[in-house]
């Protein structure tokens, strides 16, 4: 983070893919609202992956304009007015194919990596 | 879209909400609330920003984002320079060199007449056979013409002669004028900017002019009262009727033309001052053809050749046609020196530009395949194909248009370039004035040049990046480690290196060509020496010496020279060779019949004695002139060179043989056979020449001096300028001096042009594609790496390793080689077809090409052969 802006961009840039992933994983389980979302990612990930809280809204809106999740507009407990959002069909069967994609991915990235001293 | 608003309508809720639940978290945990809400913020991040990101998702990425591409394509290249240079300046050369020589090409070959219908314009040419083309006509041919033709609408005349301005109170000044027919403006369709245009009142009534705009601007400023004016032209007064439009600068290309007036007034300058007869431009009628219209003039032409050979008494007239070419681009001394030179070099350019767009592509193409492991990466941790698509055009649009921005620059400064030496050659023109050449670097060319080498850089750019982006990331990224290069790829990559090759020997091929031309031209044998040859032509028109007087003094001061220590021999001549200028006249031999259809002119010069050897031409039999021969009783003599006397006397010697010429029963005696001589032009085989002894002749008082010198000749000229006082007064000038040498060569400025630049293009052409194999060989070399490890760790030698790089080498140039023969031999014929006159010898510029390519290949493969020799089986292997 200290290099500036423009490599806080860099670094979304990679893990936005990743976020959406998390973000549709997370939400599997049933309708959340971002902090409740932050969190669970926050608690599954915590070291690993040290997402600002706040790059999971432009990441929640993406979502929401490729139709993968939705919302519904509601009151927390508190009684300030919030968006529970909740996956659409769409997204399940998106979340299906991005976890595979990912598994490959992962031992892909696997291979590449190891040997990656020769460059 | 309803999406859109509902979801950015809660956002601000949402983040407050948020932070809100995490503020209380921390509170619970035991914090103060200002404590919590540091904390909160800190892990949020900015809310501004974030708030901007989520609307970024719903906007047009394209705006907010090219910026964000075009910053990372900068930093992509900053890592790369070498690269980026070598694309830039590639795409740079190529662009500014097309749009330079094509810009020229068109100021000086293309562009029409700004006037009506430039298409329709034909320009009257007159050929005896054997002889160049004449544009000069006589008036009275002029006036036959224009009356009786049925086949022109308009035909107009410009001659050309002096004119001198006196404004009001001021110093005369010479201006730029011609001597037009009454009919000029109209028939070009003019309107005039101020004022009237001439028109055919002005035949019978010529004391007017019409001024440039130009001229208007510059001598009146611009002034709409001066129509009317009076303006003392050549010390007779003439009125101003207007002024010409602003775009309108005459006919004669090269040359701006600042007054107009009636040619009836050239008719009243004394005989002296006319400079030739007229040029004859017409308008074609509707609906008549060119062809159809020379076929009609024609026969209209014949009163004027049986005309001139009545009253020359030389049928031999008889033979000369008539001529018609297209007027659109106006007369051009200039077009007819340089026209076929540049089309030459706008050929080779053209091949320059396919070879830099090949080289850029086989770069990018080379680069975007070391790059798809890094696409297919990001694609797999799930970035935006079309974004990334997008991240790939940017980085070939940023390249392809800065190599663009480049390339005008270098059209700008080029085609600048190219016009400073073509005026550079103006002598050769024989133009009145100063030669003048417009030039803006042309937009359809730019517009051409600039698409082609960026539709190159973004297609080579942007092809392996697609394919990669399109692939599965699994597939690409399991085949990436080494091997996994697609067939298809290697064999473009290959076949752009061998394009190449091939473009580079017809390009060399082609240089050659012109080079060897220039050559040929240069080490042609002259007849004549061109070293250590001073010539100097004197003005005695200050001097008040009468004819008798001055070649009596001439004599004295050819005396005087002979006796300089730095003088070997000196002469004097009515022209030297190649000034320009000769005169020529038909011959009857006695006791050879000719037919007059087989009747050529003999190129004629009038020498004193020494002239050969001075000249340094060869005197093969017979004797050279006397001061003897001046006697009274002295029987006049000639000597010929050997093509006239292989042309009249075959095998017999000319020696003693007697001949006269037309119009006159003087009889010449032969006396001596000289070597054939080149006379007006080097391009010209040497003519038949019959030399007259000057001094015989009473032709004593030619001013042309050629000195022999012992050192160089320009270092002989102060004491020559001193002989020349000493005997003419201190009235006397030296008008010009320059050396046998400098005489040659600035005859030959076109073709120098010509070859200079097609050997700077051929060397950037036979470079580019040096280094475009040197990229091929050391990509390959990288990629094998392991390949060659493993070989030298099992004990292939550094030998076998060169060998194995050297084959690969040796294939591509080899198939480059052989596909570079028959495009040789097409670009070779299109070059020579350019140069009239070239014999197609092209086998020697294809030969000379191709070992040159080889030498360049070699060259380039040495790098990455050595590099390959070097790779440490220890360090690739442990990679794996």
């Amino acid at each position: 983070m200290s290099t500036g802006r423009a490599a806080t961009r860099d670094r979304l840039e990679l893990l936005q893919g990743t976020l959406d992933l998390l973000i549709l994983r997370t939400l599997r389980v049933g309708p959340a609202h971002g902090h409740a979302i932050a969190k669970a990612i926050e608690r599954g990930s915590e070291d690993v992956l040290q997402v600002e809280q706040g790059s999971l809204y432009p990441a929640l809106h993406r979502l929401i304009k490729r139709g993968w999740i939705t919302f519904d507009e509601g009151t927390s407990e508190n009684n300030r007015r919030a968006k529970y959002y909740r996956l659409t069909a769409k997204g399940r069967k998106q979340l299906a194919v991005e976890t595979s994609r990912w598994d490959q991915l992962a031992k892909a990235i696997a291979r590449i990596l190891r040997p990656a001293a020769q460059d | 879209m309803w999406k859109r608003r509902r979801a950015l309508d809660g956002l601000d809720d949402d983040i407050r909400d948020h932070l809100e639940r995490e503020i209380e978290e921390h509170v619970a945990r035991g914090r103060t609330r200002e404590e919590a809400r540091r904390q909160a913020l800190l892990a949020f991040g900015d809310p501004a920003l974030v708030r901007e990101d989520a609307r970024a998702v719903w906007d047009w990425r394209w705006v907010t984002e090219v910026g964000q591409d075009l910053r990372y394509a900068v930093r992509s290249y900053a890592r790369t320079p070498a690269l980026a240079a070598v694309v830039i300046g590639t795409l740079a050369l190529g662009i500014g060199a097309n749009t330079a020589i094509f810009s020229v090409l068109d100021a000086v070959v293309l562009r029409p007449l700004p006037v009506r219908e430039p298409d329709r314009l034909v320009e009257l040419l007159s050929r005896y056979p054997g002889e160049p083309r004449m544009a000069s006509f006589g008036w009275s041919a002029y006036e036959h013409y224009r009356d009786n033709n049925r086949v022109l609408s308009d035909l107009i005349a410009v001659g050309a002669g002096p004119i001198e301005v006196r404004p009001a109170g001021g110093a005369p000044e010479a201006v730029e004028g011609s001597y037009v027919t009454g009919n000029y403006f109209s028939a070009l369709g003019l309107a005039p900017a101020l004022g009237r245009l001439l028109d055919a009142q002005d035949d019978s009534d010529p004391a007017v002019a019409v001024l440039s705009w130009a001229y208007w601007q510059r001598r009146f400023g611009g002034d709409t009262g001066v129509p009317g004016r009076s303006i003392v032209v050549n010390d007779a007064p003439v009125t101003i009727v207007g002024v010409a439009p602003r775009e309108f600068t005459g006919l004669l290309t090269g040359v701006s033309i600042e007054v107009w007036m009636p040619a009836q007034l050239l008719a009243q300058l004394g005989e002296g001052q006319r400079v030739g007869g007229p040029l004859l431009m017409g308008r074609l009628a509707p609906g008549v053809s060119r062809d159809r219209a020379q076929a009609d003039l024609r026969v209209l032409d014949r009163w004027r050749v049986e005309e001139l050979a009545r009253s020359s008494g030389n049928s031999a007239w008889l033979e000369a046609t008539l001529e018609l070419e297209s007027g659109r681009a106006g007369f051009s001394p200039v077009r007819d020196a340089f026209g076929s030179g540049l089309e030459a070099l706008m050929l080779l350019v053209g091949v320059l530009l396919a070879i830099a767009c090949i080289n850029v592509a086989g770069l990018l193409l080379t680069r975007g395949m070391a790059r798809r492991q890094e696409v297919a990466v990001r694609v797999a941790l799930g970035a935006g194909r079309l974004r990334l698509l997008r991240q790939m055009l940017a980085e070939s649009v940023l390249l392809a248009a800065s190599g663009g921005v480049l390339g005008v620059l270098l059209a700008y400064v080029g085609a600048e370039l190219l016009v400073d030496m073509l005026v550079s050659s103006r002598p050769l023109m024989r133009l009145p004035g100063p030669l003048e050449i417009p030039v803006e670097p042309d937009g359809r060319v730019l517009l051409f040049a600039v698409t082609i080498a960026v539709a190159t850089g973004v297609l080579s750019g942007l092809a392996p990046a697609c394919t990669a982006a399109t692939t599965a990331p699994a597939v690409s990224l399991r085949g990436m480690g080494q091997i996994g290069e697609r067939r298809s790829w290697r064999v473009l990559r290959n076949g752009l290196v061998v394009g190449q090759m091939a473009l580079s020997v017809a390009l060399l091929s082609a240089t050659g060509l012109l080079v060897g031309h220039l050559a040929r031209l240069q080490t042609s044998d002259l007849g004549f020496a061109r070293d250590g040859r001073l010539l100097v032509r004197l003005d005695p028109s200050e001097t008040g010496y009468s004819r008798q007087e001055l070649g009596e003094r001439y004599d004295t001061l050819l005396a005087r020279l002979e006796g300089l220590p730095a003088i070997r021999s000196v002469t004097l001549s009515a022209v030297t060779p190649i000034q320009g200028g000769g005169a020529a006249r038909f011959i009857n031999v006695e006791g050879v019949e000719e037919r007059p259809a087989d009747r050529r002119y003999m190129s004629l010069n009038w020498v004193a004695p020494r002239y050969f050897e001075t000249l340094g031409t060869p005197l093969v039999a017979g004797r050279d002139f006397q001061r003897e021969d001046a006697h009274a009783q002295a029987p006049p003599v000639a000597i010929v060179n050997q093509a006239l006397a292989r042309r009249y006397f075959a095998d017999r010697t000319p020696l003693g043989q007697r001949f006269t010429f037309d119009e006159s029963d003087r009889v010449y005696e032969i006396v001596g056979v000289v070597g054939d001589a080149k006379y007006v032009d080097l391009r010209q085989p040497a003519p038949p020449t019959i030399y007259l002894n000057a001094l015989q002749e009473g032709r004593g008082t030619f001013a042309e001096f050629s000195l022999h010198t012992r050192a160089a000749p320009m270092a002989a000229l102060p004491a020559v300028r001193d002989a020349v006082r000493q005997v003419l007064g201190e009235d006397a000038r030296v008008d010009t001096a320059t050396t046998m040498a400098d005489q040659i060569d600035a005859t030959l400025v076109p073709e120098r042009l010509t070859a200079w630049l097609s050997t700077a293009f051929g060397a950037l052409g036979a470079g580019l594609a040096a280094l475009g194999l040197y990229g091929q060989l050391a990509y390959a070399v990288a990629r094998r790496a392991r390949e060659i490890g493993l070989r030298t760790a099992l004990g292939a030698t550094r030998a076998g390793v060169t060998a194995m790089v050297l084959k690969s080498a040796g294939l591509l140039v080899g198939v480059g080689l052989v596909l570079g023969v028959p495009a040789a031999i097409v670009s070779t014929r299109l070059a020579a077809g350019i140069l009239d006159g070239q014999p197609p010898n092209w086998a020697w510029p294809i030969a000379a090409a191709a070992v040159l390519m080889m030498t360049v290949a070699l060259l380039a493969t040495a790098l990455p052969a050595r590099g390959a020799t070097r790779i440490d089986p220890a360090t690739t292997l442990r990679a794996e």
